[in-house]
């Protein structure tokens, strides 16, 4: 890092000076309930648990420390393949001291997520927010409405089994007078390549179907 | 200004009722209209054309901003496109307006409200769609929350082009549907 | 338009889900309303002309920006950016471009980021300019518009001569920006700085000492800082406030660290002074807009490297190298080594951030866009509370919203 002189000693003659984010990053990993603390891409991530959440986003909002006054991001992550499919990832900023922190939960999405609009209140809409794209339940929300999906919208539009085009559109029906919801019914298939080339992906040629088969 | 004012009390003004350039022979023609009003009070026209006339000169538009072309179209009723010399004059209710400018991605959410205001505006009403969003969905065309283009909740009578449309070619699609007021309007209501 | 009495949700059109009744006081204000800067849609609940709670109702321009991002290459990506906060387009393609660079550890070359500083606060005065001028119009001023908008036009020029384009720039790509400034433009944008603080002048003289604008702003949704850190204030709402923080100068990116500029900051948090500061900012900006066009040098603005960035037209050419590259990159795509990073940027409406988790693949695994309005105009109720019907529309105007990026 920023002290490596030029005749390069052996470690222990130089004393370790960590950068503000490794320090940080070693004052938060030694706290209780984390998980796992590492720097990545210059950011310091840490993980916890649902159980222990408010208690740590406590800690970190009123500790000098580390005085975490503003939650700028709540935001969910959908990993079908694991068994908590839900992450949530909380962005945190510090004024005073100038310094961010990203804390991660994972949830399975039926197990409610304790809300931390009681620490911060700019949490609900987020917390609304990542209900409505993800379906991530937040206990101790008051406001758990949907925020930006369409009135008497079905599912949770960010998940990865959700299809982009979703499931209804809307039309103008000249009978009824009104505005109805029908399926989707796309005039050309939104489309999708999935940029392997021949030489790699394709492993029978056109021609060779009958070998391959009796192969 | 266009219609057949063709005054038959013998003045020598023959004019055929096409638009004429602004010149002599306009003047001439404004002249001629401005002396038998003087000398007679009235004029001889063909009603659809004088209400074609009065509808191509005053039309208002609704302030109805959806998205990024909403910028667009405010800076055409700007100083420096000025949509205000064309008669065009926004107007904030869908009451007191003619035309509606679909200006930006129509989505699902927005569809009925959308509806609503078209269905407040008195006939005859036209609508102008903005921007690829509103004519087919654009670049969110396969969005689970957008509307494929604003003519599947009204019917559209200019459709302009661009992501966004220049403010230039906003006051192209008008001028276009004042041309296609020309033509086709009448005074029949629909 | 805004309706009393008994309003029925209209924009429920399933008939057999529910028909909520309002109470007499609620009022509907929006979506289309003049003064709410796009497609808000308010519940107010008033008190006689005292608005007792504010429920305002976004995602009525939900566009699904985020899910569709998941299905397009990263540079496919880039003009989603543009079209979120369309007032101020260049300076959310700059996060979202640092947020890849970041991933992929590429830098842009020098010249590229004077330009991108350069082109971030001509969009930041576009910005400003549209607000200050359309809450004064909401105030019931229309002269600024007037005014300010023929500045826009020419600030619009400077990004069609750069660009192409008059808004959606699609300028600013991973590893430098699309194309050098054209000849002759750093001389025409130096001499419109020239013009720019006669006009500022001008603005303010109508506004800043007004009688009737101060009536309608001063003590106007007043925001505390701690009020203001609580609800995740950022950029000039936060200044207002009184609380001196600036992504520019605490956690500086591009060049900002090598331009001089002060960060305005006011103290008591009104719409007035969210005025003043924006006004204020500009005046800065016209600063930076200076220093960068004498500080920047001639030299590359993309990183030579051809997986990240198209070879010329001429080589294209002459080598089938460069063909094969760039048809590679502009189908393909490039790949992003998998990890996840938060970057923020110093947006002219407050720190605009992109989430970008990659997996390794061509096309983004989530972006996570946070919007600055999202946060302001959730505190409305807040701010609104106990004020008059006519200065929740002076608040919205003070907050700057654009419903692009809130409901992306």
């Amino acid at each position: 890092m920023a002290d490596t002189p030029e005749t390069a000693p052996t470690e222990d003659q130089v004393p370790v000076v960590l950068t503000p984010t490794e320090a940080l990053c070693a004052a938060v990993g030694g706290l209780q309930r984390v998980l796992s603390a590492k720097i990545a891409v210059g950011e310091i991530v840490i993980r916890t648990d649902l159980a222990s959440l408010l208690e740590l986003m406590t800690v970190l909002k009123d500790d000098p420390r580390f005085a975490f006054e503003q939650v700028m991001d709540i935001c969910g992550v959908d990993w079908p393949q694991n068994a908590e499919r839900f992450e949530v990832v909380y962005n945190l900023l510090s004024v005073s001291l100038n310094h961010r922190l990203r804390v991660i939960v994972t949830t399975d999405g039926v197990t409610p997520v304790p809300s931390v609009s009681h620490i911060w209140a700019v949490a609900t809409w987020w917390e609304r927010e990542a209900w409505d794209l993800f379906g991530i339940p937040f206990s101790g929300q008051s406001d758990l409405r949907r925020i930006l999906t369409d009135y008497g919208f079905v599912g949770h539009p960010m998940r990865k089994d959700f299809p982009l085009t979703g499931y209804v559109e809307v039309r103008y029906d000249e009978e009824r007078k009104q505005v109805v919801y029908e399926p989707v019914k796309l005039v050309q298939d939104f489309r999708r390549f999935d940029f392997i080339s021949p030489w790699e992906g394709m492993t029978t040629l056109p021609g060779d179907e009958k070998a391959h088969r009796e192969g | 200004m266009s219609g057949s004012m063709s005054g038959d009390t013998g003045t020598e003004l023959v004019w055929n009722g096409r638009e004429l350039p602004p010149g002599p022979d306009q003047d001439a023609v404004m002249k001629a209209i401005t002396g038998e009003i003087t000398g007679k009070g009235f004029v001889v026209g063909n009603l659809d054309r004088i209400v074609n006339w009065a509808r191509t000169g005053s039309l208002w538009p609704m302030t109805f901003g959806l998205a990024c072309c909403a910028v667009e179209m405010i800076h055409a009723y700007m100083p420096r496109y000025d949509l205000d010399r064309m008669g065009v004059i926004p107007r904030a209710s869908p009451r007191q307006s003619d035309v509606m400018i679909v200006a930006g991605t129509l989505t699902n959410k927005m569809a009925p409200a959308l509806r609503k205001l078209y269905d407040q505006m008195a006939e005859p009403r036209y609508v102008i769609s903005m921007g690829s969003c509103a004519n087919g969905g654009g670049y969110y065309h396969y969005s689970y929350s957008v509307v494929r283009g604003c003519d599947r909740i009204v019917p559209v009578d200019v459709y302009v082009p661009g992501c966004p449309p220049t403010a230039e070619a906003l006051v192209y699609g008008i001028m276009q549907l004042q041309k296609k007021i020309r033509r086709t309007g009448t005074i029949l209501r629909g | 338009m805004s309706e009393t009495a008994t309003v029925s949700e209209h924009t429920i059109v399933n008939p057999e889900t529910r028909v909520i009744e309002i109470d007499s006081h609620a009022l509907n204000f929006g979506p289309q309303h003049p003064a709410a800067h796009g497609v808000l849609r308010l519940i107010l609940e008033m008190d006689g002309e005292v608005v007792d709670r504010a429920d305002p109702h976004v995602g009525l321009l939900h566009r699904g920006t985020e899910k569709l991002m998941e299905y397009r290459t990263y540079i496919q990506n880039i003009p989603y950016f543009d079209r979120l906060d369309y007032v101020s387009p260049m300076a959310q393609e700059q996060c979202y471009v640092m947020a890849i660079e970041k991933l992929l550890g590429i830098e842009a070359p020098e010249r590229a980021e004077w330009i991108r500083t350069l082109f971030a606060e001509v969009t930041r005065i576009l910005n400003h300019l549209l607000n200050v001028t359309s809450f004064a119009l909401d105030v019931g001023a229309t002269t600024p518009s007037l005014w300010g908008y023929e500045v826009r036009e020419q600030l619009m020029e400077f990004h069609e001569a750069a660009s192409g384009a008059r808004m959606h720039a699609n300028y600013i790509r991973p590893g430098g920006v699309n194309r050098d400034l054209p000849a002759g433009l750093e001389d025409r944008m130096l001499a419109w700085c020239d013009t720019f603080p006669g006009f500022l002048d001008d603005m303010e003289g109508l506004l800043t000492g007004n009688r009737i604008w101060k009536q309608r702003t001063v003590d106007i949704g007043i925001v505390t800082a701690e009020e203001a850190l609580n609800w995740g204030f950022s950029g000039p709402n936060l200044r207002a406030s009184g609380v001196p923080w600036d992504l520019r100068r605490s956690q500086p990116y591009s060049k900002y660290s090598e331009v001089d500029f002060d960060i305005p900051v006011a103290r008591n948090g009104d719409c007035y002074d969210r005025y003043l500061v924006r006004v204020q900012e500009m005046r800065e900006s016209l600063k930076i807009i200076r220093q960068c066009l004498t500080k920047m040098k001639p030299g590359p603005v993309r990183v030579l490297d051809n997986k990240f960035t198209p070879p010329n037209r001429g080589e294209m050419k002459r080598s089938m190298e460069a063909l094969i590259h760039h048809f590679k990159l502009f189908t393909e795509g490039f790949h992003v080594p998998a990890g996840a990073t938060y970057t923020a940027i110093e947006a002219p409406k407050g720190e605009f951030a992109v989430y970008l988790v990659a997996d390794g693949t061509n096309k983004p695994y989530r972006c996570k866009i946070r919007p600055t309005g999202f946060a302001h105009l959730q505190a409305m109720d807040k701010m609104a509370k106990g004020h008059m019907l006519a200065d929740a529309v002076s608040i919205i105007g003070s907050i700057d919203l654009v419903f692009g990026e809130i409901d992306r």
